[in-house]
């Protein structure tokens, strides 16, 4: 799989591919913003603004007046730019398979954005689908899917990063700190981050995409899973951040707490969006269903009144959605980093024939 | 050597498996879940079950099958031909229904279901997936009782009550301030609450009608001309049945018409302070005094320190009316079974703290005084023409209303004009 990476590594100043890499940092740009949107989509109920599908109403998706699109009603302006950008990110996707096929050496790189693609695809026809069966549970499913697409993007614009070129392992000092191999116990808490991360995304579809019909037990259980969860996550990140500041940096030496500043930092990273995001889900049971009763604690509190369809509450609330997927791909970039350091670290050990210390 | 046919028949079989799979996964994942019925109540069912100490499965199902041929399903809803005119605009009604929408014009349909149905449920039970998280819990339309608004005791609310409670929402509750949706939209919801209430309160009706009337059990009667049995189109069987059935709905309906205000008579307008304070210190008095008694829950000053055991009308309905402790899981399991949330007790407002729920403009207190609040322990006032033991004079409740307003500091508003600029 690295074989002719090495080569290339070794032979250019510049990775091959670069252009793949610049254009996954464009689609993962324009991935979020998407998610965004797709977030305020569901968040005013308006997955159903527009009927039908590929077309609206009856235009070509990209030949719908502009003018009825953006002075038209506030459901139709979401859910076609939806689409719009949805379209955007796929075109954007097939130039990157063109990159990936003209100047990316690995086999498995170029059927990665194929996949990025295949995803893109997966993903407008699921949304399609929800339109044209209205139905929500497909709504769900594809806000669920939209998560997995990002981590594609992310990852194709990991493993096209000159980073990851540099850690090849083919020298002893490619592969960071000679004497640092994330151990089994780091690969697991990480793959745990990402994987948690993702079950927090699928409740938190559950609980936006309620059917009305639905049992209170359930979705009480949701909620109490969800929070707790959330913090499982947090004292995950928080330990994953400490480790991996305590980790020694470049040069062998410990640091002054910050380690590898290519994993720390993404560590730091990650403990941030966990504590925006436990935040950001406070504010949004607020801006849903009030301040609970229990917190009342006096005149400000027990007069809080909830807003429906408040734009500023409905931002907060869609920015939990879009910090979750933050939370989510920036776990899955800090676990791939891990495993490429740990893969380089083991092929320096491998041709140097010493042993490294394993955290 | 295995045979031709015999691939071409394991081709066919992995084919039928692939097949069969993708359907299950759609059948998974890609269907909503119906919403082309309304759901018995089997929660009042059972609450005539343990009144009437009979078995009431037949009755409940019953019920809902007319009340569904009658009022249509959450899709598609329906007016019984017996329906008063006026009441309720079926086309708001058919719009405010259904699945979420909306059309080039920003026409919404299925406003309930975007906005209402997470907390009060697809019947208007008050169990919508959310509820149980929530404190008070939704309200139940079906037993046609509402809290705020402006008619006596035990009637039913003004329409403009609802409509009002839908813009101003209810703070310190999960209930939404409504004020950015168009107005159409908000008179949609009224219809379709309106709905919703005469509809439940139809089918509760008819539960009680089918067991104390025509001898409903678990089983039906033995007769057809005894059953709750229709044509599939809404014509009942047995034409004495048909007519009790009609004179259920133009009862429930007819009290929604026959709502009216109960009239409040005008303020007294204070025209220097100290007037004001003398007023508001025998408001206090009275708060606190034998009459009234509000201080009983309420707490010193409106402190809520008073310790109070009580509940709503809805959990005292499921609960100590049919002799139930409510904190008693064992005794209360079979309604939470049927549908029943938690019970909960319910806690008299921290009046210091100058948070309504309801309304809160002097008039709305004054009227919430002498009526008190439906489903709810807070008793009205007994309004007389000169102090008894039993009641109070109107002036003495704009005293305790004065009293009130100085709470949360805004005595001001029972000053004239000129006082409050000299204040």
């Amino acid at each position: 799989m690295v074989e002719s990476a090495r080569d290339h590594s070794a032979a250019e100043s510049l990775p091959p591919g670069r252009w793949l890499h610049r254009w996954s940092i464009v689609i993962v740009g324009l991935v979020w913003p998407l998610i965004w949107v797709g977030g305020q989509v569901t968040t005013y109920d308006a997955g159903m603004a527009v009927p039908d599908w590929p077309g609206t109403y009856g235009y070509n998706l990209l030949l719908y007046p502009y003018q009825t699109w953006l002075l038209g009603p506030f459901d139709l302006f979401i859910e076609h730019g939806h689409r719009l950008l949805g379209a955007l990110v796929g075109l954007v996707s097939i130039v990157a398979v063109g990159f990936a096929f003209f100047s990316e050496p690995r086999r498995w790189v170029r059927w990665l954005s194929v996949l990025v693609l295949l995803a893109v695809i997966g993903q407008g026809l699921l949304g399609g689908a929800r339109v044209v069966l209205a139905d929500r549970t497909l709504a769900m499913l594809h806000g669920c899917t939209a998560e997995i697409f990002f981590s594609l993007c992310v990852g194709l614009m990991v493993v096209t990063s000159r980073w990851w070129w540099e850690r090849d392992g083919s020298e002893p000092e490619s592969s960071g700190r000679r004497d640092f191999r994330p151990g089994a116990g780091l690969m697991t808490v990480s793959l745990a981050v990402c994987g948690l991360a993702y079950l927090q995304v699928v409740l938190g579809a559950q609980l936006r995409h309620v059917q009305p019909t639905a049992a209170p037990g359930g979705f009480t259980h949701l909620v109490m899973t969800h929070i707790s969860t959330a913090f499982v996550i947090l004292a995950l990140a928080a330990w994953l951040a400490w480790r991996l500041s305590r980790a020694a940096g470049q040069n062998g030496e410990r640091s002054a707490g910050c380690g590898d500043l290519t994993l720390s930092r993404p560590a730091s990273l990650l403990l941030i969006f966990v504590l925006w995001q436990i935040l950001l889900g406070s504010v949004t049971w607020v801006a849903r269903y009030g301040i609970p009763w229990w917190a009342q604690v006096g005149p400000r509190s027990a007069s809080y009144l909830v807003k429906s369809q408040a734009f500023a509450e409905s931002l907060m609330i869609t920015g939990h959605v879009a910090t979750g997927a933050l939370v989510l791909v920036t776990s899955v970039f800090l676990m791939l980093r891990l495993w490429r350091v740990r893969f380089a670290a083991n092929q320096a050990i491998e041709r140097a024939g010493s042993a490294a210390v394993v955290l | 050597m295995i045979p031709f046919r015999a691939f071409r028949l394991a081709g066919a079989s992995a084919r039928s498996v692939r097949l069969v799979g993708i359907l299950a996964i759609l059948g998974i994942v890609g269907c909503d879940a119906a919403t082309d019925r309304f759901a018995a109540n089997e929660l009042h069912g059972r609450v005539v079950s343990f009144r009437e100490s009979t078995g009431v499965a037949a009755a409940v199902e019953d019920s809902a099958a007319v009340v569904g041929e009658l009022f249509g399903n959450p899709d598609v809803p329906l007016l019984p031909e017996s329906f008063p005119d006026g009441l309720i605009d079926l086309e708001n009604l058919q719009r405010a229904a259904g699945p979420v929408s909306s059309d080039r014009e920003d026409v919404h349909f299925g406003i309930y279901r975007a906005h209402c149905v997470v907390c009060h449920g697809l019947e208007g039970g008050g169990a919508g997936p959310a509820a149980a998280l929530q404190n008070p819990y939704p309200r139940d339309f079906r037993a046609g009782i509402f809290k705020f608004k402006s008619s006596p005791r035990g009637e039913k609310p003004l329409r403009a009550d609802l409509t009002d409670l839908l813009v101003r929402g209810a703070p310190g509750t999960s209930m939404p301030s409504f004020a950015r949706l168009p107005e159409e939209d908000i008179e949609a919801v009224v219809d379709y609450v309106i709905y919703l209430s005469i509809r439940g309160e139809t089918e509760r009706r008819l539960q009680r009608f089918a067991v104390a009337e025509l001898g409903y059990g678990d089983e039906r009667p033995d007769s057809t001309a005894d059953r709750l049995l229709t044509d599939g189109e809404g014509h009942f069987q047995s034409a004495e049945i048909g007519s009790a059935v009609s004179q259920i709905i133009t009862d429930v309906a007819s009290a929604w018409i026959d709502a009216r205000p109960v009239e409040v008579p005008a303020p007294p307008v204070y025209s220097a302070e100290a007037e004001l304070d003398a007023a508001i210190e025998r408001g206090r008095q009275r708060f606190h005094g034998p009459v009234a008694n509000c201080a009983s829950c309420h707490g010193k000053d409106g402190n809520a320190d008073a310790v109070t055991l009580d509940y709503d009308d809805w959990t005292k309905e499921q609960t100590t009316r049919l002799g139930l402790t409510p904190s008693d899981a064992d005794q209360i399991a079979p309604l939470r079974r049927a549908g029943a949330l938690r019970p909960r007790a319910i806690q008299p407002r921290r009046l210091a703290w100058g948070v309504y729920r309801g309304t809160a403009d002097p008039e709305s207190l004054y009227r919430r005084l002498v009526v008190g609040i439906d489903g709810t322990p807070m008793p009205g006032l007994l309004v007389q023409e000169a102090t008894g033991a039993t009641g109070v004079t109107s002036t003495e409740v704009w005293e305790l209303v004065a009293f009130l307003l100085s709470l949360d500091g805004r005595k001001d508003l029972l000053l004239t004009p000129s006082s409050r600029q000299e204040g």
